[in-house]
């Protein structure tokens, strides 16, 4: 009597042997010479086993290594209408597919309802060791008694539950495929980058639910969701929740002037730069001019100095004392009210931190020391925090009633998720958010970009300082990605 | 190996060449420099020590060298500690509890750091000051760790390995890579195997012990999109190939659009005679004592057979089989022989499977009579191969018998 077809996982893929009769599966299948097998992407696991089964073939599943677990919730909500109709549309996409919710609007609960509904192995996955451990907290106290682990940020668990980064997901993505049943995708617009995807790729999970405020990438990889995922099946916006999840808020735009001194730098600098742009003949309006001027930074000296001199004169914009002075008087103005600060980068974190003495989170704070410094914010021993961009996805502070923007860049997504981070619900509080930057340089640009119909305020102190325009006529944004 | 942002390439046409720094006196006297900086700094911060490579970086163009380098002393040469007779983390608490009961801002910040100041040196008993506290605020951070060690290269030594990095570096955005192997004896193919399996990765064999193999290397998902996911495993397994006789190597590169100018696809070339030093330990000469002991009597021996030590590669679905020795006769016979000696019961039948799924004629197997085959369910009559017996050592004499000479 022949062997009945036996599918098994290897590495982020399946082998099927022997061939099973008919010819449907065939769509799925390569041979693959090296083993003699046919193999088979993982990610159509699902698909192939329902073609095979609709064929009648026995088939031997020896790749999954998923199964049912119990989860009995101890704590129950009402979910939101929003939530109970997010819910619903996944389960009728045949628990496929990607669901829009503004930050704040109960992600996770949903993801709860979501697993409660499934009842099978669950891999989390999340773009931060913040949000891992709000999951990680929320886990525990939603199914105290079912299996919840980490991994990421030191922790190697291997249980029926477990949260993990997307980095380390991506690292161990072939021996993670065959153990899930079910993915959640937390901030799922990070799934598609080329490191990322194979967590979906080399996954067997017949059950995917992805999660999101803003799905849209700049680089317009997103549609790629809909084949890693599942289609979009649910999606509501912050106006249309305004009042009854969110928190209503205002945001307050400070323009800071440079100090005569930092002004006189600032000139000379670009002063220096344009002239070997001028030189060269490069106009750094557009990407190419942008790679134009890298590539001519590393072939002379005079390039190299422009370049340095390009890079001092941002820091000096971003950086500016002036923004710390103002930072100074706005902890001042909100004494004892819960506040975030934001800056673009780890050194002014560090530099706040030490200056203010002020707690700082950043990507290379222990998830010990992170987990103790959010709780203390939440209790008010911390009434301020300082972070880079760490904080800026999703994390529940739910106590901020005050966030303080230094030096953001233009990225859409950022700026939305930032915004979202004090829009928690409170008891008829009014979230306030000032975005400092300095006035007139490369910096403006990026902010106006991004926010066209704010509310401008110039800051009266620092009125005093300078009244003239500072940059050279023609100033142009940056366009490299990583400023 | 480096960075991305720290590797140097430049396209030939679709070809990729990597930076390579000759091992001239201005190159290794840069190296020297970065060497003796890093001396230097021993004893000092991370921070310190990247300060002063930047003032070596100057303005001078050739600065991504020059922190390729230092990347490699730092990465493979250097050991980092932290230094601060308090733990940070509870520093940190006592600091930022107390400095919560003010007004956050410069003013307030001096008198809390005094405050703690005073109360630790209080309690610890010895002088410590306001200064000492904003240093050791952040001393687990990496840049404020302290270099402990350095095991110093010698600048040559930099030097090639900063070149093999370069070269390693190329095969990032490998797809996947097709090794030509070329008529060799000893082959040396265990070690790079055993590589192979270490990274994950798949091999495709083909040819013979006569003419050479060709090995396509990438990874199980390569088959159905090929992709970058192997490309850092395959640039590991570059060192263990410098081990191999004569060979030369075949990558598919998929580039980064960098600029409008960077191809599309991009390939890149290497072979035995590319001049790169592998910085992994040599393989054994011979897996075992039984091996090497055979060896040394067959070159005492009068036999017109010639033995070859690991020129054969035997593909077997999913794995491949690198047999000990090969028997070559001056009239062109030819056979292989694997010597199996005491192993667990688990390794006897995955080997004796093996040697059932390659389905070769030529193969002899010298096993040792202390084995338990029975009990390590392997029956003795249905082996595939020819077998010799043997007991303490294989003698050569057992082995031409069953060559029929």
């Amino acid at each position: 009597m022949p062997r009945s077809p036996t599918l098994s996982f290897d590495r982020g893929t399946l082998l099927l042997h022997p061939p099973p009769p008919g010819k449907a599966w065939i769509d799925y299948a390569v041979w693959d010479d090296r083993v003699e097998r046919f193999r088979i992407p993982a990610m159509y696991y699902r698909p192939l086993v329902e073609t095979l089964n609709a064929a009648g073939v026995t088939l031997v599943d020896n790749a999954r290594e998923f199964g049912p677990l119990t989860l009995t919730p101890t704590v129950e909500m009402t979910p939101y209408p929003h939530q109970r109709a997010a819910l619903n549309a996944w389960v009728a996409a045949g628990r496929m597919g990607v669901v829009v919710l503004p930050t704040g609007a109960g992600k996770t609960y949903l993801a709860q309802l979501a697993m409660q509904a499934t009842r099978r192995s669950t891999l989390i996955v999340v773009p931060t060791l913040d949000l891992m451990h709000q999951w990680y907290a929320h886990l525990l106290a939603a199914f105290p008694d079912a299996p919840v682990g980490l991994l990421g940020g030191g922790s190697h668990d291997s249980t029926a539950i477990l949260v993990a980064t997307y980095d380390s997901a991506a690292i161990y993505a072939e021996a993670l495929g065959n153990k899930y049943a079910l993915l959640v995708f937390d901030e799922c617009h990070h799934l598609p980058s080329e490191f990322t995807r194979v967590i979906a790729e080399y996954s067997l999970a017949p059950y995917r639910l992805g999660l999101t405020a803003t799905p849209e990438r700049s680089d317009g990889k997103h549609t790629v969701l809909q084949s890693l995922i599942g289609p979009e099946v649910y999606r509501t916006s912050a106006e249309a929740l305004s009042g009854t999840v969110l928190a209503t808020h205002q945001i307050v735009h400070l323009t800071v002037k440079l100090s005569q001194r930092e002004r006189q730098r600032y000139d000379a600098l670009i002063e220096t730069r344009n002239q070997f742009l001028q030189q060269q003949g490069i106009r750094l309006g557009s990407l190419t001019g942008w790679q134009a001027f890298v590539k001519a930074s590393a072939r002379s000296r005079a390039g190299r100095s422009a370049m340095l001199a390009h890079r001092e004169a941002r820091a000096i914009a971003f950086g500016t004392a002036g923004k710390l002075r103002v930072l100074a008087d706005l902890l001042a103005q909100h004494v004892g009210a819960r506040t975030l600060v934001f800056t673009d980068d780890n050194a002014m974190v560090y530099r706040i931190s030490r200056e203010f003495l002020l707690p700082a989170i950043t990507h290379k704070t222990a998830v010990k020391e992170r987990h103790d410094i959010l709780q203390r914010f939440r209790t008010g021993d911390y009434p301020v925090i300082v972070t880079s961009r760490v904080l800026n996805e999703g994390v529940d502070v739910p106590e901020a009633s005050v966030a303080v923007v230094l030096s953001g860049t233009g990225s859409q997504r950022e700026y939305v998720q930032r915004l979202g981070r004090i829009l928690r619900r409170g008891e008829g509080k009014l979230a306030l958010l000032y975005e400092v930057v300095a006035e007139a340089t490369s910096e403006e640009q990026l902010s106006r970009r991004r926010q066209p119909e704010r509310q401008t305020r110039p800051y009266p102190q620092m009125d005093l300082l300078a009244e003239e325009p500072l940059a050279a006529e023609g100033e142009a944004p940056c366009y490299r990605p990583t400023c | 190996m480096l960075p991305s942002d720290l590797l140097m390439q430049r396209y030939q046409g679709e070809e990729v060449v990597p930076r390579r720094l000759p091992l001239s006196t201005e190159h290794l006297g840069i190296a020297s420099e970065i060497i003796a900086l890093f001396r230097s700094a021993l004893g000092g911060t991370r921070a310190d020590l990247q300060t002063q490579l930047q003032v070596l970086e100057g303005e001078e163009t050739d600065y991504r060298i020059k922190r390729g380098l230092a990347h490699l002393l730092e990465s493979a040469f250097s050991t980092f500690e932290m230094q601060s007779p308090l733990d940070p983390v509870a520093l940190r608490q006592r600091v930022f509890a107390l400095s919560a009961q003010a007004v956050p801002g410069p003013y307030s910040s001096t008198a809390t750091v005094t405050a703690v100041a005073e109360a630790l040196s209080q309690e610890l008993e010895q002088e410590i000051s306001p200064d000492q506290i904003r240093d050791w605020l952040y001393a687990d951070l990496p840049e404020q760790q302290i270099l402990k060690g350095f095991e110093e290269p010698t600048s040559e030594a930099l030097v090639e390995r900063y070149n093999l990095s370069q070269a390693q570096g190329c095969l990032y955005r490998a797809s996947h890579v097709v090794i030509t192997a070329h008529r060799n004896d000893p082959g040396e193919y265990k070690l790079l195997f055993r590589y192979v399996k270490l990274f994950g990765l798949m091999a495709y064999i083909e040819g013979d012990a006569d003419h050479g193999f060709t090995l396509t290397i990438d990874g199980p998902t390569s088959l159905f999109t090929p992709s970058t996911r192997y490309g850092l495993a395959l640039a590991k397994l570059l060192p263990a190939l410098l081990h191999v006789t004569r060979w030369s190597l075949y990558a598919t590169l998929v580039p980064r659009r960098l600029t409008p100018y960077t191809p599309q696809v991009a390939r890149f070339r290497l072979d035995a005679g590319c001049g790169l030093v592998t910085h992994y330990p040599p393989g054994k000469v011979h897996d075992s004592m039984l091996e090497q002991a055979f060896a040394e009597r067959w070159a005492h021996t009068k036999t017109p057979w010639r033995l070859e030590r690991e020129v054969d590669l035997i593909p077997i679905p999913g794995s491949v089989m690198v047999p000990d020795f090969r028997l070559v006769h001056p009239d062109g016979r030819s056979f292989l022989l694997e010597i199996v000696g005491y192993w667990r019961p688990e390794y006897l039948r995955k080997k004796f499977s093996q040697v059932r799924q390659a389905g070769r004629q030529d193969l002899i197997l010298a096993i040792s009579e202390r084995l338990n085959l029975e009990r390590a369910g392997v029956k003795t009559t249905d082996l595939p191969a020819r077998v010799v017996w043997f007991k303490d050592r294989v003698l050569p004499k057992a082995v031409l018998e069953v060559l029929g000479e």
